[in-house]
Order: C-alpha cells, then structure tokens, then sequence
C-alpha cells in the first residue's frame, strides 16, 4: 500500500495504543477515541477520493455524525464518575469487584 | 284434661309478660321488682295444675305447636315435651325462684341497676324451662345457651372487678368445651338417625350409640362441673349472692344432669356409657369434697358442695337410676338455695365480710338464719326424715346393693362423710363461738323480704323430700331385703364425719399448727388443678398451632420452598461463577496485546 495510507494507519494504531494502555485518567481514552475517530476520517476520505467511489462518498460524514454522538455520550459517562467520585481515576470503578 | 296443655303454655307465656313490658316505661320505675316476683309466683300457680293433673292421671303429653322449618328430611317444630320430669321441674323452680327473686329484692336493694338485674334473672328462668320442656334437641340447644349466656351477664354483674370478669369468661369457656359434645351428638343424631326430636330417637333404638352418648356425657361434664370442666364453679361464686343460689346450685348446673336423665332411654342399655359417668361422678364428687375441706369463703365451700352433690347425680345415672337422679335434682334446689340465701344474709350482715375465720358467734345474733343453715347443713348429709334423706339415702342403698365398680362405691361413700365434715365446718365457723367480726356492724335480720323467702324455703327443706316421695309414681321396684349394715352405711358415714369434724375443729381453739402440710396444701389450692390447667395447655397450645400454621405453612411451604430458593440458588452461582473484578487497565491490555497477535498471525503464516 502507498505510503500515506501506512502514515494513516500508523496514526490509527498509535491512538488505538493509547486507548488500551492508559494510565490513570479515563479523559485520556476519550480522547484517544477521538483520535481513532479522526484517523479513520481521513483514511475513508482520502482512499474513496483517490479511487473515484462516488457511490461512498456519504460515508465519511455519516461517520462522523456517529462520532460525534459517541463522544458526548462518553462525556456524559465521564461526567457521571466524576460528579460520585470527584476525580476520573479509573481506580474508582472496581464496584463490580466480588 | 282440658286444661293440661293450655296451662302449661300459660306458665311460659305468663313469664314472658314483663320482658315484653320492655317497651312501655315500667320497667324503670321501682314497681318493677315486686311485678315480677308476682309473675314468678303466678306462673308457679299456673304450673301447679299440670303438675298435680299428671301425678293423678300418669299421662304425659306432647305439645307440638308450629312446624318451622323443614330442611329436606329435617322437620323442626316448636314443641314442648310435658312428661314426669319437666312437669315435676318447673314447679320446684318456679318455686325457688319466686323465694331467690323475694330475696334479691332485699339483698340488691341499693343496686342502682336492680331492674335489669330482675330481667336477668328472668331472661334466665325462662330459657331455663325451655331447656327443660324441649322435645327437639333444637330447642333443647337454645336453651342449653341461653342459660349459657344469662350465667355469663350474671357472674359478670359487677364487671368493674377483673375477678368478675375472669370467672364469667372461664364458665364460657368451660361451658364451650361441653357444648362441642352436644353438638357432636347433634350431627350424629341428624346423620344417622335423620331426626332431632326425641321420639324417633328412642324408637329407632340403634346399636352402637357409644359416640352420642360419649358427647352427651361431655356436654354434662361442661355444664355441671364434673371433673375435669369444673373450676368454673367455684368462680362463678363471683356474682352476687341471689345468682349464685338461682344457677349456680339449683338450676343451671342440674341442666347437664338433666340431659342425660332425659336420655335414659338410650342408656340403660349402654354398659360403657354407665361406666363412665360412674366413675366420672365418683371423681366428681370425692375430688371437691377433699377441695371444700379448706376453702376459706363461704361461697366458694357451698359451691364445692354442689359441685359433689352433682357427681352424686352422675353416679346415680351411672347406676342406672334416672329417677332417683331427678328426684335428688329436686330436693337439693330446696336447701342448696336455701343454703345460699343464709350465706347472703350473714354477709350482708356483716358488711360484706365472705371469710369464715372473720365470723363467728352469729348464734345468738341471727337466729333464724342460724335456724335456716343448720337445718340447711343437716338436709345436706342426709339426716333422717328431713329433705335430703328421701334422695340420698335411695341413692345410697342402690349404690351398696347393685352390681357395680367397687372402687367408684368407696369413693362415692368417702364422699358422703366429707359432706358432713364440712358442713360441720360452716356450722362451727359461722356460728359457735366467739365473734370474730368488727363489733360496729348493725346485724338486723327482721326484714320480711329476708324471713319469708327463707322460711318458705325452710318449709320446702323439711318436708318436700317426703311430699315429692309420696306423690311421685314409682318407677323402679324397691329392693326389699337388705343387710342391716348395709342400710346403714350412709347413717354411719355421715355420723362419723361429724365426729371427726367437731373433734378437729374444736382442736383448731387450742394447737397452733406451724406449716400446713402437703395434704393441706393440695386442698386448699383445689388439688393444682387450675394451677396446671389454666395456664400450660393453652400456651402450649397456641405455641404449636403457630409453629405449625406459621412457622411450617406460611413461611416455609408457601415462601421459602419455591421462590427464596431459586433466588438463592441465582445470587449463589452468579457471585461463584462471575469474575468481574474491575481492573479496566488489565482487560484492555489484554485485549491490545491479542489484538497485535492476530494480526501478526494472520500477515505472516508461514
């Protein structure tokens, strides 16, 4: 493959990285989710584009209509830890711990 | 002949005018009291003509007035049975009550309810005689509760006092559990012999009767005190003086006697049944003649004497003698009451004062009622020719010459010579000696409402046992030949209780006793009877029906079997079987590091 789409998904890959090893902030995998989300972005634009696939070229923005519902959705989950236990430590979330 | 029927429905009519006067404003005025101690006189009048028209002609009659009901192959009437027992019945107690209502209307002067206590007592006389002129066991059972509830309104007249109210209750309760075997016997008789009058039941002599009979004897026991239901007796001296003379030792208690001398058809066949009111009476009568021994109120020593003078009845059906039962029925309403109208006028005498070791010396100052008492305590034991000789001395000669339970004879004759034991001791407490009384009490005893009842009642004491005897037809053959010391045996034994009796009592003026002993001890506290019973098997018995009904059925069959279980059984599993335990970082390097592994897996086969 070209070397953008390898930048593309190196970027990809990095935030996914971030998403499953952060270390104590739940905001940190939020925004790793973002950039998973804005990667994929470009990839999708930038390989429908250079192929000429009119037929796809509503699924980028679909895509990020999607997105944006997931990250306030997010927030709102993180609102909700954070207005019980003050902070966003994921430490706090061990109430199905037996 | 003409006027048999019309006169004896006239009688119960004739009763029933003053509690129909209930409606009119006479019945709070104070010409109420002498109104219907009239009635009750009237109606004794009134009830005299049948009396005397059967003694002359031996025929008895059936009233049957009005046809109720007919439930499928039930036919229940309203009729009235006038044979040689409730003709010879309501006359005598028609008489008692006239003298007991005459002396109510000096004992309860100053009660402020007097007039509804009159109505009580005749609410009572009159289901009394519908009990005693019932022909259906129907009727029988009205009145059979009728005289249940009139005795509970009356133990319970003073109802401030919580001893008041706790001995009613007890008689309804004792009462409760004797009128289970008249209903059992109810149902039997419907089942098998389809029917409730009296007729067709001793006509259709059926065999096996023992189920009946047995619940008839329960109900006697419940009614008249036998042993085992008897400790409501002594109680019900709770109430005042002319209830205690009326039900409590003429009246009400003979009620249970008299069923089963109504029955006596069904059980001179029945061995078993004879039995056990022998041996049940026997019980009776020795057990509260041990318990009059020591009790203190006098009251409550009469009371335990009616309750013997009953067991003396049962043992004279279980020998087979349903009249020689009646006639002691009879005769013993005559002193009994009398007896109790003497205790009611050293009483009130004496300011209301009820224990014997606080009296005394009453000899000189009431005379007639000493007269009264000391005849009364006489006709009790059976002294020779005076009331009580014509019953119990009978009873006595058939209970030594008949072919019967040894054991139950001795106890029955053990029994007749503590009857004079303690009315020795009446006589020596209340009488002889020194006062032992407050000397500020005014005793005056010149009242005519006091005199004539007891005098009347003196009268019927000396002779009514010879006039009763002489009138009645015989029934069964005397026995003619008999040992002389069988003759005597009730003499002896009552002249040796006598003996006995003043000999301790007059060692009770000069020992001082330290500790009363144990036999003392076991008569006094009416043989631990009420001690064990009032209180244990009730608790126990509420105890198990909770465990069994809400312990087992509820609580376990209902909820826990099914429902809590598979709930437990799910929390149980989930929490073995779950292993969430809420490291997030751990789980999403978990899944990152297999992520990298697929991909390198399936880019790089080879």
């Amino acid at each position: 493959m070209t070397l953008i789409h390898m930048n593309i998904l190196m970027a990809f890959s990095m935030s996914l990285m971030g998403l499953l090893m952060y270390r104590s902030h739940l905001m940190s995998a939020l925004l790793c989710l973002e950039g998973m989300m804005l990667s994929l972005f470009v990839l999708a634009a930038l390989t429908i584009l250079s192929s000429h696939f009119t037929l796809a070229n509503m699924m980028p923005i679909i895509l990020l209509v999607f997105a944006a519902c997931e990250a306030a959705i997010g927030l709102a989950l993180l609102v909700m830890v954070s207005n019980t236990y003050g902070t966003d430590y994921v430490q706090n979330l061990n109430l199905l711990q037996c | 002949m003409n006027l048999f029927t019309s006169f004896t429905l006239l009688t119960l009519l004739i009763l029933t005018t003053p509690i129909m006067m209930s409606h009119t404003d006479s019945h709070v005025n104070n010409k109420y009291q002498s109104y219907v101690k009239n009635i009750v006189f009237c109606a004794f009048i009134t009830s005299l003509v049948p009396a005397m028209m059967y003694l002359h002609t031996n025929q008895e009659t059936l009233i049957s007035n009005w046809h109720w009901i007919t439930i499928q192959t039930l036919k229940l009437t309203l009729s009235f049975k006038m044979d040689y027992f409730s003709l010879m019945f309501m006359p005598v107690a028609l008489f008692i009550t006239w003298s007991i209502m005459e002396f109510s209307m000096w004992y309860m002067h100053s009660d402020p309810y007097i007039n509804q206590f009159f109505k009580y007592l005749l609410l009572f006389l009159i289901t009394m005689l519908i009990l005693v002129t019932a022909n259906n066991l129907f009727q029988l059972f009205i009145g059979w509760e009728g005289v249940g509830i009139m005795s509970f309104l009356l133990i319970g007249w003073w109802f401030g006092r919580t001893d008041a109210n706790t001995a009613a209750l007890q008689a309804i309760l004792y009462n409760r559990i004797g009128d289970i075997g008249l209903l059992a016997s109810m149902a039997w008789f419907l089942s098998n012999m389809n029917t409730w009058d009296l007729q067709q039941i001793f006509m259709l002599n059926q065999n096996p009767l023992n189920l009946p009979l047995m619940g008839l004897v329960l109900a006697a026991a419940g009614k008249s005190a036998q042993f085992g239901l008897h400790p409501w007796l002594p109680s019900a001296m709770e109430g005042p003086t002319p209830v205690s003379a009326l039900l409590h030792s003429s009246t009400m208690v003979v009620a249970g006697i008299f069923l089963l001398v109504r029955f006596h058809p069904l059980m001179e066949n029945n061995k078993l049944i004879q039995t056990v009111t022998l041996c049940l009476g026997a019980i009776t009568t020795l057990f509260t003649a041990i318990c009059a021994l020591t009790q203190n109120d006098i009251k409550k020593i009469i009371a335990f004497s009616t309750s013997s003078q009953l067991g003396l009845m049962m043992v004279t059906i279980g020998l087979n003698q349903p009249y020689l039962a009646f006639l002691h029925i009879c005769t013993h309403a005559f002193f009994k009451a009398m007896l109790f109208l003497c205790s009611g006028s050293i009483i009130h005498n004496l300011n209301n004062e009820q224990d014997i070791r606080k009296m005394g010396g009453l000899f000189k100052a009431l005379p007639f009622t000493t007269t009264a008492l000391i005849i009364g305590c006489l006709a009790l034991t059976g002294m020779p020719f005076l009331t009580g000789f014509y019953s119990k001395d009978p009873i006595i000669e058939a209970a030594t010459s008949s072919y019967t339970n040894a054991w139950a004879l001795l106890l029955t004759l053990i029994a007749t010579s503590l009857t004079a034991v303690y009315s020795t001791r009446i006589i020596f407490f209340t009488l002889l000696g020194q006062p032992r009384f407050p000397p500020s009490t005014t005793i005056n005893e010149n009242n005519p409402l006091l005199i004539n009842p007891i005098k009347r009642l003196l009268i019927g004491s000396i002779f009514a046992g010879f006039i009763l005897s002489n009138s009645i037809p015989p029934m069964t053959t005397p026995l003619m030949t008999m040992p002389l010391h069988l003759k005597l045996t009730a003499l002896a034994m009552t002249t040796l209780g006598f003996i006995i009796a003043f000999e301790i009592n007059l060692d009770t003026q000069n020992l001082k006793h330290k500790h009363p002993s144990n036999s003392s001890k076991f008569s006094t506290l009416l043989g631990y009877f009420p001690t064990i019973m009032h209180r244990l098997p009730p608790h126990l018995d509420l105890l198990m029906s909770q465990k069994l009904a809400t312990s087992l059925l509820d609580l376990t069959w209902l909820e826990t079997i099914l429902p809590k279980t598979t709930a437990l059984i799910q929390l149980k599993a989930s929490t073995l079987t779950s292993n969430q335990q809420g490291l997030i970082k751990l789980y999403f390097l978990s899944f990152l590091i297999t992520i990298t592994l697929t991909m390198i897996l399936f880019n790089y086969p080879e």
